[in-house]
């Protein structure tokens, strides 16, 4: 982790004289992330030991009960357990395609420069607009896999079958995913001295050794910053996707706890339960990081 | 100076005195589209004949978008003085205690001329009038003609009976979607069992207090989504998962027949032409026919305006009751009239037989069928929730994971959850 170098009373040797300055130009942000993150999370903690009414007037205090209720509800635990199963399979998949892409470019393969630049372009598509894409592109009756039912009919159908319609939630996922990732990696992966790989290779190691002793260790840190990333976005960040490509459905295939809480809170106005579950939301997330950065000690940064 | 300063007061005073009176409001709605063309039209004829209010109309892109926008304002006291909301939020806005009534502010109207199922979906169990009808449509029965004839059909099946031997017919003649069904409960479940006068909860449907039961799960409503399952093995009925247009398909000309809203008609007339055939919506033999619910939205009116602005918004709303205003509207969107009296007028012009204005007759006369104590609306707590729920279980049946009936218990008993918690949420507060 960052060292602190300098102690309180040296503050003075910065850029900027006195201490107002400096909690003037920091003051903005914080007004802003006070406002828009600090006092709604308040409000969602509030809500959650009250049963509210939407229009407000006589909200009463009930302590547990909607903590309780939630967690007895097996619906919500379903929730849960998409969630986690989603929160394994798409990062693993966008950052294991990402990292192979990203060695393969940095090989300096014939035509990896123009790959390079052509991995990058989908991060200019919106999160929404690839899931009309992709439901097009998984359309039972004239997407990709239409001639798998011509064969065997009923076969792959996303519109009614819930692992199809899981399935092509983690694809887009995946999909959209993979440019930040190989942009992380691959700088990653140049920022590994030359003299290390080439050195390696003088003493005999193969392409698989120097990957798996020199390169994936050096690239830990980026390694970690994507599992980061991808372990909150898959959280927060699928909403757009299970929105546009699949409401949740069918049955419940696609309803992931960010779903849930979406359709509850502003379809049906049921502010204390979507406020229940966004706290709960919030301490799950909250625990995943914590988990990954006890994994982060065992990531270096020295190189 | 005293007499001219207070002259000039005399004369700004007497300038204010209509400009007190005079209110400019603002109105909410959630459509898009050709609807929003059409209240946009209300809205500038409205300002045009008007001299004393004015009216904004704000879109808000959906229903329930312009609903969270109207609860986030009315917590800040920047709510507008009208409100467009769909049938399934009535009970959350009634017992908001954020509207007025109507009949309480505008006791002059006639209001007893709204038509039967739009009136009984909006009113309180004593018979109150809260928001005036504005959107409205119902469910109804559309055929393809022309395919119906290729099987020597001209008539279109009243019964289910009547549309199974139809269908059948057409699927012998090989036909790939004979009936387009949809599961969610406005079609399956709602005007399902208000047509043929079957409770889906205890206390008529919620009108007799929030203390009701879903009970759908042991009446017709089950025997009929075993019966749509079984003719959907047989090939008969599809659902839109099952075409590759899904719910276009009737309109995509894939689907045969199909029971669907009033404000359908405009697309389907576009789509397909003259083939187009449209009737009630089919009944079990041996019930007898009970009007069907209305669909849309309705105008409610919040609290807490001057009084000039309720001037303004009843203005508005008196507007947008004129004939001539109610008949425009069904032309340009294909949604029924609502009064009793604008039907009579556009049945006596020469407009009546003009295609835009074919759903008017059937889809006013389904409302007016005669009612009972089940089919007058639907008042059950986090009701949107529900149809979610429904949908869930009901899919997961009709996709092979669990029986039909276990589908129907397991709605019913978060069905019931949900109840029990809107009713502890609304502790105290009396069901108007």
């Amino acid at each position: 982790m960052v060292r602190r170098y300098c102690k309180a009373g040296k503050m003075r040797q910065g850029f900027y004289v006195g201490r107002v300055t400096y909690a003037m130009l920091v003051a903005p942000i914080l007004v802003l992330i006070f406002l828009f993150f600090y006092v709604p999370v308040g409000l969602a903690f509030f809500w959650s030991f009250f049963l509210e009414r939407p229009f407000g007037g006589g909200s009463q205090f009930v302590g547990m009960q909607n903590f309780s209720r939630v967690l007895s509800d097996p619906v919500y635990w379903e929730a849960l357990r998409r969630t986690v199963v989603f929160m394994i399979i798409a990062p693993g998949l966008a950052i294991g395609i990402s990292l192979v892409l990203a060695l393969a470019a940095d090989r300096g393969l014939r035509l990896s420069q123009a790959a390079r630049n052509i991995v990058i372009w989908p991060k200019a598509v919106a999160g929404a607009s690839i899931g009309v894409v992709f439901v097009f592109i998984f359309n039972p009756f004239l997407g990709i896999f239409s001639p798998i039912n011509d064969l065997f009919p009923g076969l792959w159908n996303p519109r009614i079958d819930g692992n199809d319609a899981f399935a092509t939630i983690v694809v887009a996922q995946v999909w959209n995913g993979i440019p930040f990732n190989f942009v992380i990696l691959l700088s990653g992966l140049q920022a590994i001295p030359d003299m290390l790989v080439k050195s390696a290779a003088m003493d005999g190691a193969g392409s698989w050794r120097r990957i798996l002793d020199i390169q994936l260790p050096l690239l830990t840190p980026q390694l970690f910053l994507t599992f980061v990333l991808e372990f909150v976005g898959t959280v927060v960040e699928a909403f757009g996707l299970i929105d546009t490509m699949t409401q949740g459905g069918p049955g419940e295939a696609t309803t992931l706890l960010i779903y849930k809480i979406y359709v509850d809170g502003f379809k049906a106005y049921d502010l204390s339960g979507a406020a229940t579950q966004t706290v709960l939301l919030m301490i799950f997330v909250i625990v995943m990081v914590l988990l990954q950065f006890r994994l982060e000690k065992h990531v270096k940064y020295e190189r | 100076m005293k007499i001219s300063f207070l002259a000039a007061l005399a004369l700004a005073l007497g300038a204010a005195v209509p400009a007190a009176n005079a209110a400019e409001i603002e109105f909410w709605y959630g459509n898009t589209g050709r609807v929003e063309e059409a209240i946009q039209n209300a809205c500038e004829a409205f300002n045009a004949a008007e001299d004393t209010h004015s009216i904004t109309c704000v879109g808000h892109g959906g229903y329930e978008a312009g609903m969270q926008k109207a609860i986030a304002a009315y917590r800040t006291g920047e709510h507008p003085v009208l409100i467009q909301f769909f049938d399934a939020g009535t009970l959350d806005l009634m017992l908001s205690g954020a509207v007025l009534s109507v009949e309480a502010i505008m006791p002059e109207v006639a209001w007893d001329d709204y038509i039967g199922g739009a009136r009984s979906y909006y009113e309180t169990s004593t018979g109150e009038l809260y928001s005036q009808p504005y959107n409205g449509s119902t469910m109804i029965f559309y055929a393809n003609m022309e395919m119906l004839g290729e099987v020597g059909v001209t008539d279109i099946p009243e019964t289910y009976k009547g549309v199974v031997e139809v269908a059948r017919r057409l699927k012998d003649n090989g036909h790939a979607c004979p009936v387009l069904q949809r599961v969610h409960p406005w079609f399956s479940l709602e005007q399902f069992s208000a047509r043929h006068g079957e409770a889906i909860a205890s206390n008529n449907n919620g009108y007799g207090g929030l203390d009701a039961e879903y009970t759908f799960n042991t009446g017709l409503v089950a025997e009929h989504l075993v019966n749509i399952a079984a003719w959907r093995e047989e090939g008969l009925f599809r659902l839109p998962a099952d075409t590759p247009a899904g719910r276009n398909g009737f309109n995509a000309g894939e689907c045969a027949m199909l029971e669907t809203s009033s404000a359908a008609y405009g697309g389907a007339l576009a789509a397909l032409g003259d083939a187009v055939g449209i009737g009630f919506a089919p009944i079990y033999e041996g019930y007898e026919r009970r009007n069907t619910l209305i669909g849309g939205a309705s105008i409610w009116v919040m609290k807490d305006h001057e009084d000039a602005s309720y001037d303004a918004a009843r203005a508005f709303l008196n507007f947008v009751r004129e004939h001539d205003q109610q008949i425009a509207f069904t032309r340009h969107t294909g949604y029924v009239p609502v009064t009793n009296a604008a039907l009579e007028t556009l049945k006596a012009s020469d407009m009546a037989d003009e295609p835009e204005f074919a759903t008017a007759d059937i889809g006013v006369a389904s409302l007016n069928m005669p009612g009972d104590a089940n089919s007058r609306g639907i008042r059950l707590g986090f009701y949107v929730q529900f149809r979610d729920v429904f949908i869930q279980e009901v899919t997961m049946a009709l996709n092979g994971e669990q029986e039909i009936q276990a589908a129907l218990d397991n709605a019913a008993a978060r069905g019931n959850e949900l109840l029990r918690r809107f009713e502890q949420t609304y502790q105290g507060v009396e069901l108007p």
